[in-house]
């Protein structure tokens, strides 16, 4: 009974009817009501801020509890079963979610005709999963969850109440199912919106293609809910696994496969319920494909291939901006000729190996080819060109496959080695690199001798630096070049700080002059017999703040690596000439001479001739006043040829110093228009020394006797001792220099040893002539 | 005193062995005492049979802690849960609120059990929901058996009861009904507490025993409740306050369907709220036209309140009853729970307010549940709200009476 409203009326049968009549309404209001609760609370759910799995499993909730069912699942077909995807009242363990059932009759028809279906009585066992057959189910509804063709999934309730599911529950079961599925779509389109703008800001941050394309996977995995996600390049007719998630190791081996075969589904495939792929469209550049699938038969979400496409397209823009990236760096990274790396790369290289916190260290080869101006002199730059990607490709293969080899510039190449453990291990690959170069290469139809000077050093990781490690490198590749070529140099800590001292004083010798650290000194040439000064030998010091007097035979080879003696030979042959004009104004000045070295560097300046020229007239001086010395190595050259025989025919006397050190040959003695020859003073020494003074004494007779066959005049250089300065005399020399006679003086003081006039040596000489 | 434990018999092959019961009850003061007594009683109804499942139910006025490890030494390892109560009652007895400790003690029977408890009940409680039921299943063992049920203990004041059986059922679906109380604390609404082996959980916390079973399992509720007016619908609501009901004020709307026969002043309420009528209530209306109860009352404030929330637009009628409305369907209940069984326990919750309808005629409910088992044993506690979970995912009711039988 559910009414206990008061009855006024005494009449029984009455009383009776207004009862029934109540009751009646008294249900139809309750309906009415159930209705209306049961509308509201559903539509309250779809207005809930809630993401698409808590919608479904509230709406499954309230759906159980407004027309209370037992089950209620929300199915989606796959292939001939229906697989569920969300329920109330399955287990969480059900094989329902995983395996499905077959899809029955019910499911069929609503699915073939988009209306709902009831069923009430005894239910077929094959319409629903196997857990509901035991709970006694006396009444279904099957309704699409959506009315548009081809939809496939459903909302299923199954009910012990032995009470079918009235029209009026099937229309609003329909209703709630269609609202369901379109707050579903809004709420995945808004989530796959904001998951692929998200993934798109994922993507783009990868500057490298490798981890683009691995970030690629997992999103893709992510974003398709697939079991296992992979992405395929297409270069040069092979299909490339490039990023894979969950695919079994087994599957890998397979790869690479022809691509014309990728459409046939590869071995990724295997066991795969259903697969997507997508192309990943690119204007230009490797072609990728996307693919996605599921292991279980469970399908695939409305509208993932589209979601798929979108996500390719993030790719295809993050791929080009990826391969622009990478041509970017490797300009910047690259030497264009030889592809190797290039001095940044380097140097950044090797600042990150010298920061590493490893116990082993770092090795710097540095090599430099021997002779590889001439080639370029000879063959042309195409040649020299040619001969450099040769040697880089030679390089390539003798170098570990973790050194990093690079070219440092011109026909400079450096290895770093890392993990190496101690000086002997860089000098040993050198000498193996070394070894491997020292051979014949054909360049441009021409056989080229090649061949490296090799310097190592060895850096410990915390405390060198790239550029201290690479100056010296480049210092030790010197000291081998300085051995000949095809040598290998290596510099433990002692020879890279002296090398590094040199190359201190290397740098500051550019700025001794300007700093007025360099000065003059002259020392005289007498005339053996009268002892007048003849002429002055003009000699460079070099004054240094710390070190004090720096040695000519340190300074003047550092000069000349520098190129700086262009410039210091300009400023000393100036210096020179200017006092030379000075002492000739005195009376017993008149007629003397200067002798200024010059370097063979000096000589390979194009018109040095007509410079050296201008520098003696501007003091104000006749060429034939100057006495230029050369050594025998600087005539190798043709431009010597040139600079001396220009010189010569302008009245410059020129001097070959050092004579009888070095090749001696006399053909140069006739090619060149040489006066003088300079005695050297190991001969000197030697004239009256005991034992070997016999052949010391036969050399510079020998020598006299040249000099004197060619109507040259000779000057001992080194005079030290009286017998020395008699013995000379005895041969029949005539000039001399050397501490006896005098020590090189500052100008002011060299003025003072002039006497009056001394017979010029080089009026001698032309009289001899 | 640890239990002389015969040689174990594993559970699975002895199906056909019959499950036996044994209680105990003690009211001694001291809650060692208490709990020491009232396990020994208990077990020795075992006679000898090794317990595989212990229940205890309490009065909070004891120091539970102390109380719970003289149980626990002499239950030993045997798998325990509990609730402390609004009364309890066995063998045809009333424990009032207030008063004692009564012990269940278990042998396996054809079932095995599995207990596990959680906290964060408060929180999100369908968490909590789906972590106890995987929990108590997982601690059963991993055979599989073709049935099963859950018995659930929830705390009383914790609230978010259906959020739990929400959880619960999404683990263990319709299949597993489900059975319980939310404990109670002497009518205080102070603390309530449940029981797992030897952990005591204020509220925010859950127990569950997983009985797996050869055979099904049913749970059974009613409650006897009448309507007194026509179907209204909440129409204004905020959390546990009914502003509207109707588009009317909604203590009006109650008011108005008191009847004059109804004592405002009833004995055996220790601690009613003001204007609190447990005669009268809500019955939210469920689809095959049954009714959920909710109790209400009107606050100090002249506020219409209810002890768990209703659902907006909630289709309701006020229902109400008298003792004998309630004792009509005890045994109704238990004949219905027992069945086409041959069960040994009743496992019963019934509902403080029925407890509050019934007054002076409180231990007639007790004597009525036994008599209509029998010789079967009954156990269970006076609740703040029963769980009985039989069909849809809803299942938590008030004023109700609800049993297993196993």
């Amino acid at each position: 009974m559910t009414a206990a409203v008061p009855a006024a009326v005494p009449d029984e049968g009455e009383t009776e009817q207004l009862r029934q009549q109540l009751a009646a309404a008294v249900d139809a209001a309750r309906d009415a009501y159930r209705d209306t609760t049961r509308l509201i609370q559903v539509l309250d759910l779809l207005g809930r801020p809630a993401g698409s799995a808590e919608l479904i499993g509230d709406m499954l909730n309230v759906l159980s509890d407004a027309f209370f069912a037992d089950v209620v699942c929300m199915a989606r077909v796959a292939g001939e079963r229906l697989v569920v995807a969300a329920s109330c009242g399955l287990p969480e363990d059900d094989p329902a979610y995983a395996q499905g059932w077959p899809v029955g009759e019910a499911a069929r028809r609503t699915l073939a005709t988009t209306e709902p279906t009831a069923r009430h009585g005894t239910m077929p066992d094959d319409d629903a999963p196997g857990s509901v057959t035991g709970l006694g189910i006396r009444s279904a509804a099957w309704i699409p969850l959506s009315t548009e063709p081809y939809a496939d999934t459903l909302l299923i309730l199954f009910r012990s109440l032995d009470q079918p599911f009235a029209m009026s529950d099937l229309r609003m079961l329909t209703s709630v199912a269609a609202r369901l599925q379109m707050a579903l779509q809004e709420r995945e389109r808004h989530a796959v919106i904001e998951q692929l703008a998200h993934y798109g800001h994922l993507l783009a941050r990868h500057l490298e293609v490798d981890p683009l394309l691995d970030e690629a996977a997992e999103l893709l995995l992510r974003l398709t809910g697939a079991d296992r996600a992979w992405v395929v390049t297409v270069e040069g007719g092979q299909g490339r696994l490039r990023a894979h998630r969950g695919l079994p190791p087994a599957l890998l081996a397979a790869w690479p496969v022809p691509a014309r075969s990728l459409d046939d589904l590869p071995a990724c495939d295997a066991g795969l319920s259903e697969v997507l792929k997508v192309a990943v469209s690119r204007e230009n550049g490797a072609t990728a494909l996307l693919y996605a699938g599921r292991e279980r038969p469970r399908p695939f979400a409305q509208g993932t291939l589209e979601i798929m496409t979108i996500f390719a397209n993030y790719l295809g823009v993050a791929l080009t901006n990826a391969e622009l990236y990478l041509a970017l760096t490797d300009r910047a990274t690259r030497d264009p000729l030889t592809r190797l790396a290039n001095r940044s790369a380097l140097v950044s290289h090797l600042d990150t190996l010298l920061s590493a916190a490893d116990p082993t260290r770092i090795g710097v080869l540095f090599c430099d080819l021997d002779g590889f101006k001439s080639v370029n002199d000879l063959f042309g730059h195409e040649a020299g060109d040619e001969l450099l990607m040769q040697v880089a490709d030679r390089l390539r293969s003798s170098v570990r496959p973790d050194d990093l080899l690079a070219r440092f510039g011109g026909d400079e190449f450096v290895i770093v080695l890392d993990r190496v453990k101690q000086l002997s291990e860089v000098a040993e690959i050198g000498a193996r690199i070394c070894a491997d170069l020292d051979d014949r290469l054909v360049v441009c139809g021409e056989q080229v001798h090649v061949s490296a000077s090799i310097g190592g050093v060895l850096g410990i990781r915390g405390e060198a630096t790239p550029s201290t490690m690479l100056r010296d490198a480049d210092a030790a590749m010197y000291v081998a070049k300085a051995r000949g070529s095809g040598q290998v140099e290596v510099f433990d800590e002692d020879a890279s700080h002296r090398s590094r001292d040199r190359l201190d004083l290397r740098a500051e010798l550019l700025l001794a002059r300007t700093r007025g650290q360099l000065h003059l000194a002259y020392q005289p040439i007498f005339a053996l017999d009268s002892r007048a000064v003849v002429a002055f030998e003009a000699l460079l010091r070099w004054t240094h703040p710390h070190h004090g007097t720096v040695p000519p035979d340190v300074f003047i080879p550092l000069a000349e690596e520098t190129g700086a003696i262009v410039e210091i030979g300009q400023w000393v042959l100036a210096q020179a000439c200017r006092q030379l004009a000075h002492w000739h104004r005195l009376p017993e000045g008149r007629g003397l001479g200067m002798s200024v070295n010059l370097s063979p560097v000096q000589l390979h300046q194009s018109q040095a001739a007509e410079r050296t020229l201008d520098t003696i007239r501007t003091a104000g001086l006749h060429p034939a006043d100057i006495w230029l010395e050369i050594t025998e190595h600087s005539y190798l050259r043709h431009e010597v040829t040139e600079y001396a025989g220009a010189l010569g025919a302008a009245g410059v006397h020129l001097v070959l110093d050092d004579f009888g050190t070095a090749y001696s040959n006399l053909s140069y003695l006739k090619r060149l228009p040489i006066e003088i020859l300079k005695i050297d003073k190991s001969f000197v020494s030697g004239v009256t020394g005991p034992g070997g003074g016999q052949i010391d004494l036969s050399i510079v007779r020998a020598i006299l006797a040249i000099a004197d066959s060619l109507g040259l005049v000779a000057i001992a250089e080194g005079i030290e001792t009286e017998d020395q300065r008699a013995a000379l005399r005895a041969l029949g020399c005539r000039l001399g220099q050397g501490y006896l006679l005098s020590r090189p003086l500052p100008a002011a003081q060299a003025g003072l040893l002039l006497r009056p006039q001394p017979q010029m040596p080089a009026r001698a000489a032309q009289r001899g002539a | 005193m640890p239990v002389e434990i015969p040689a174990p018999r594993p559970a699975a092959a002895t199906a056909t062995e019959p499950l036996r019961t044994g209680v105990g009850y003690s009211d001694a003061a001291d809650a060692v005492e208490a709990g020491r007594a009232a396990a020994a009683e208990a077990l020795a109804g075992l006679q000898g049979y090794p317990p595989e499942l212990i229940i205890v139910y309490t009065s909070v006025s004891y120091d539970l802690i102390a109380l719970l490890h003289a149980v626990r030494r002499a239950t030993g390892k045997a798998p325990l849960v509990g609730a402390t109560t609004s009364g309890q009652f066995h063998d045809g007895r009333l424990i009032d609120p207030g008063l004692g400790v009564s012990v269940l003690a278990l042998s396996a029977g054809r079932y095995r059990f599995g207990v596990a408890s959680v906290t964060g009940v408060t929180e999100d409680g369908d968490d909590a929901g789906q972590r106890l039921a995987r929990a108590a299943r997982a601690a059963a063992g991993p055979e599989p058996t073709p049935h099963a049920a859950l018995l659930l203990l929830t705390t009383g004041l914790a609230g978010h009861q259906q959020e739990l059986l929400n959880g619960v059922h999404r683990v263990l679906g319709a299949p597993v009904p489900v059975v319980g109380g939310s404990a109670g604390d002497d009518r205080l609404l102070i603390r309530t507490c449940v029981f797992e082996n030897d952990n005591v959980l204020t509220d925010g916390g859950a127990a569950g025993v997983w009985i797996a079973s050869p055979d099904p399992l049913s749970v059974v509720a009613e409650h006897g409740w009448y309507d007194v007016g026509l179907p209204l619908l909440v129409t204004k609501s905020d959390g546990l306050v009914i502003q509207e009901i109707a588009g009317r004020p909604a203590a009006e709307v109650f008011r108005e369907h008191f009847h004059d026969d109804v004592d405002f002043e009833r004995p055996g309420l220790i601690k009613p709220a003001p204007g609190y009528l447990s005669a009268y209530a809500f019955g939210l209306i469920q689809p095959d036209g049954s009714k959920l109860v909710r109790g209400a009352y009107i606050d100090e404030d002249g506020q219409l309140k209810t002890f768990s929330p209703l659902p907006l637009y909630a289709p309701v009628q006020i229902v109400s009853c008298r003792a004998e409305d309630l004792l009509r369907v005890t045994g109704d209940v238990v004949r219905r729970s027992l069945a086409g069984r041959d069960a040994s326990v009743l496992l019963a919750f019934s509902c403080v307010a029925r407890l509050d309808v019934l007054a002076e005629q409180g231990a007639r409910e007790a004597a009525l549940i036994q008599d209509a088992a029998g010789e079967v044993t009954t156990f269970g506690f006076y609740t703040y709200g029963e769980f009985a979970r039989t069909t849809r995912v809803a299942g938590y009711h008030n004023a109700t009476l609800t049993a297993i039988a196993l």
